[in-house]
């Protein structure tokens, strides 16, 4: 974990109101593999000016890609337009320079063998998803885990991800406008993994919730990616609290973003 | 001898002499670990620790945080691992660090304080106390404590008394009284704390704020209010500082909004002896470290030798 200044590489609208940016991520002390920009770990970013906004925005990384060739990696995240922070981001061109502080929290952990890898993504949840998606493809190609399903929830066709997907995603809108009519749970709660699945979501807490419901009545493991404000980002502050149903906190940003599903108290998670 | 060395930047506060001016602020900084990659804090002047209560406090609901113009709300509710965690757990590593740590203190009753002074008064490692009487975030105790003149000093007197005198050359722990914005006259509160034996106040901590989603209909945070930190408080926080500083003889430590030299200059120039940074490590985590330079190049620059002259060359 550092804080870093970089240089943003590309910033491409992924869907309606949804960006993907692209940076360079300086790997020269960065070798370590346990301070990766693993799937489900995230930066803060500072968007703005020097002091307002106060808060950095927290991201989960939607992807990491290592050069061989040089010390320099390039590494994103997945934002949709919401306020002046994401309005700052989305206005930086390709060589504007990028306030960094990752990678930071705690990320998926992989499959067991011959478990179904189920991914479930809805709205924001993007980022975190699709990155785990292609790491787990890339993993099944090689014969370290099962071939993961993902399965994206959206409003409609116009917040379809235009990215390269996974082979084995399926698209679900509310509305029918593209893929699968219905909720993502609503495809899951009809679909046969073949295998006894293992569930990963990142999205909205009524999703995460059914999710939840689900991987119980199939008694199957669930890693929940966990999205609240941050402060500090680095467990000092416990402002990014997430409602256990034990009625204890997690830190979202140390003890996650990636928590046992089963234990988050989605009801309270807004 | 170049002029760096002829400049003495340590701040004296009752019997403790600080190595610098510049503290990292309760409920931002944690117990330092969380920091460790992200600054030298060595380098630090003191480092006021997350409060601490006699029991366990899980904190408030979420969300805890709002975003502001200039600042954030937040509604945390002393969130702490209890007395007995933080001896444990908290108070090892603490007692590694080379700068000042003072140990915030916070509690429901004022029993709940002196049981958390008694205790900690028989560990080593520990510079000094803060008294948070000024959480806005707590139902009980906090705000209720720090907005009665008469309640701040009687508990300001009972924790007195409670003090040891320690060894020769360490000297008796200093008290530090962390006063509200949240009240008319804060030069009351001041000569309150000052009255019940107070070695220093620490002003400001945060203001009482609300955000509301207009979309939603309801307030940001799940407690509704919160406390509102970061460069918008900043002015009230120097003009307190000015008027708490003219009303007692005791120090003033300034605090709020905090994010530069010339922020903290401000605070010395009103008054303060020394500053905590608190909201701007959550976006500049090195700022702390900048700032000290700052002073420092302040401080050479206008051929001060001592940081408390600062607080007399105001115009």
């Amino acid at each position: 974990m550092k804080r870093f200044d970089t240089t943003v590489r590309s910033l491409l609208p992924v869907a309606e109101g949804y960006y993907e940016l692209r940076f360079a991520w300086p790997t020269s002390d960065n070798g370590a593999t346990d301070d990766a920009p693993a799937p489900g770990r995230f930066l803060t970013i500072r968007a703005g000016g020097r002091y307002d906004p106060a808060l950095r925005r927290p991201f989960a990384f939607s992807g990491y890609v290592p050069d061989a060739t040089s010390a320099i990696a390039e590494a994103s995240f997945i934002f949709q337009l919401r306020g002046r922070g994401t309005a700052h981001l989305a206005a930086l061109k390709p060589g504007d320079s990028l306030d960094a502080l990752g990678p930071l929290g705690k990320g998926f952990s992989k499959p067991a063998r011959g478990c179904r890898p189920v991914l479930v993504s809805g709205g924001i949840g993007l980022g975190p998803m699709l990155y785990l998606a292609r790491a787990l493809a890339a993993d099944a190609a090689a014969g370290l885990c099962e071939a993961p399903v993902f399965v994206i929830g959206v409003r409609n066709a116009g917040f379809v991800p235009l990215v390269d997907l996974p082979s084995g995603t399926v698209i679900c809108t509310d509305d029918g406008s593209a893929g699968f009519k219905g909720t993502a749970t609503d495809y899951l709660a009809g679909f046969d993994p073949g295998l006894p699945p293992a569930y990963y979501a990142c999205g909205p807490a009524p999703m995460m919730a059914a999710v939840d419901r689900l991987a119980r009545s199939r008694r199957a493991p669930y890693e929940a990616a966990t999205e609240q404000w941050m402060a500090c980002g680095v467990g000092a502050c416990a402002g990014c609290a997430v409602r256990l149903k034990s009625g204890a906190f997690a830190r979202a940003c140390i003890d996650g973003p990636v928590l046992d599903g089963s234990l988050v108290d989605w009801e309270a998670t807004r | 001898m170049n002029a760096s060395s002829q400049i003495d930047m340590s701040v004296r506060i009752g019997e403790l002499v600080m190595p610098n001016p510049v503290g990292v602020a309760s409920g931002t900084f944690g117990y330092g670990e969380e920091y460790e990659a992200l600054l030298d804090i060595d380098q630090l002047g003191a480092l006021y620790t997350k409060a601490v209560t006699p029991e366990f406090r899980a904190g408030n609901p979420a969300p805890r945080l709002a975003d502001t113009p200039a600042g954030m709300l937040n509604s945390i509710g002393l969130a702490n691992p209890g007395l007995d965690a933080f001896i444990t757990e908290k108070l090892p590593g603490l007692k590694t660090r080379r700068c000042s740590v003072i140990v915030n203190v916070a509690g429901k009753t004022e029993d709940d304080y002196l049981q958390v002074l008694e205790r900690l008064e028989a560990e080593d490692g520990i510079a000094g106390y803060e008294i948070n009487v000024s959480c806005p975030n707590v139902a009980h105790g906090g705000l209720a404590f720090g907005t009665e003149p008469a309640q701040v000093e009687r508990l300001t007197r009972r924790l007195r008394d409670s003090l040891i005198a320690r060894a020769p050359g360490r000297g008796r722990r200093p008290l530090i009284i962390k006063l509200s914005p949240n009240v008319t006259d804060i030069t009351v509160i001041a000569k309150a704390a000052e009255a019940g034996g107070a070695d220093a106040v620490s002003c400001i901590n945060t203001l009482v704020g609300m955000v509301i989603d207009t979309k939603a209909r309801r307030p940001v945070l799940a407690m509704k209010t919160g406390g509102l930190s970061g460069p918008a408080i900043r002015p009230v926080g120097v003009a307190m500082v000015y008027r708490a500083s003219r009303a007692v003889s005791i120090p003033v430590i300034g605090l709020g909004g905090i994010t530069d030299a010339d922020d903290a200059l401000q605070y010395l120039l009103a008054g303060a002896v020394s500053i905590q940074v608190g909201t701007a490590l959550f976006s500049r985590p090195e700022a702390p470290l900048e700032i000290l330079d700052g002073i420092r190049a302040f401080m050479e620059r206008e051929s001060i030798a001592r940081v408390d002259e600062i607080r007399s060359i105001l115009r």
